[in-house]
């Protein structure tokens, strides 16, 4: 452990805050690309909701490669990869009634998606 | 897991109140509770994902409803910092009652 002097603490407060790393990890998808996200239910760690599970959505922009917070939660390594920003249609995750002109934008790790 | 951190499309929750100027913190203790995090977590004794878990998915689910946001970080970094080895429960219950003395 680092000692956390006021001055560490600064940089910490103001320029740590990310999960970015850097790594060269090919991505799975591309732009545009239909996915759906994996129905996994898992007992540890996780950042993928449960109202995106097994909904298929379209890739909207490729963030870079970050650290899995699935693997790194319980010591199993960074599983470094991409992070995508992903667009579902609001109808597809809450049904008919949902506005068909509504979208949900939401960040997702490349692990929880496969081609649709 | 899914916890009740969870919480998109559960329904009867009632608007999400939005405050005019809220708050960065909301009393004294909750400012240390902060810096209690930068000095662990930004030490190195745990990473993001390990504060998460404990924070969000791995307290109790009932409590996880009752406390607010920083008396979360609170159960987290202390359950934590035991599984890591850096503090017992012992100190930590010793400390507790010393403290409430002095409060006397």
């Amino acid at each position: 452990m680092r000692v956390v002097t006021p001055q560490v603490a600064r940089q910490i407060i103001h320029h740590e805050g990310s999960a970015r790393i850097d790594a060269e990890v090919v991505p799975r998808f591309s732009l545009d690309e239909r996915v759906t996200v994996r129905n996994i239910h898992p007992c540890g760690h996780t950042r993928v909701p449960r109202y995106v599970r097994g909904k298929t959505g379209l890739i909207e922009r490729d963030y870079g490669v970050f650290i899995f917070p699935d693997t790194s939660a319980h010591g199993k390594g960074n599983k470094p990869q991409h992070v995508y920003n992903v667009r579902f249609c609001a109808q597809e995750l809450w049904g008919l009634a949902a506005s068909e002109r509504d979208f949900l934008y939401i960040d997702l790790w490349d692990d929880y998606m496969e081609p649709a | 897991m899914n916890g009740l951190h969870d919480l998109g499309g559960i329904q009867g929750l009632g608007p999400v109140p939005r405050e005019e100027n809220e708050p960065i913190f909301r009393a004294e203790w909750e400012k240390r509770v902060f810096a209690l995090m930068v000095s662990t977590l930004g030490g190195g004794a745990f990473n993001a994902g390990e504060f998460r878990h404990a924070v969000n998915e791995r307290l109790n689910q009932s409590q996880y409803l009752t406390l607010n946001y920083y008396e979360r970080w609170v159960q987290g970094i202390e359950m934590l910092l035991i599984e890591k080895g850096l503090i017992t429960r012992d100190e930590l219950e010793t400390r507790f009652e010393k403290l409430a003395k002095e409060a006397d």
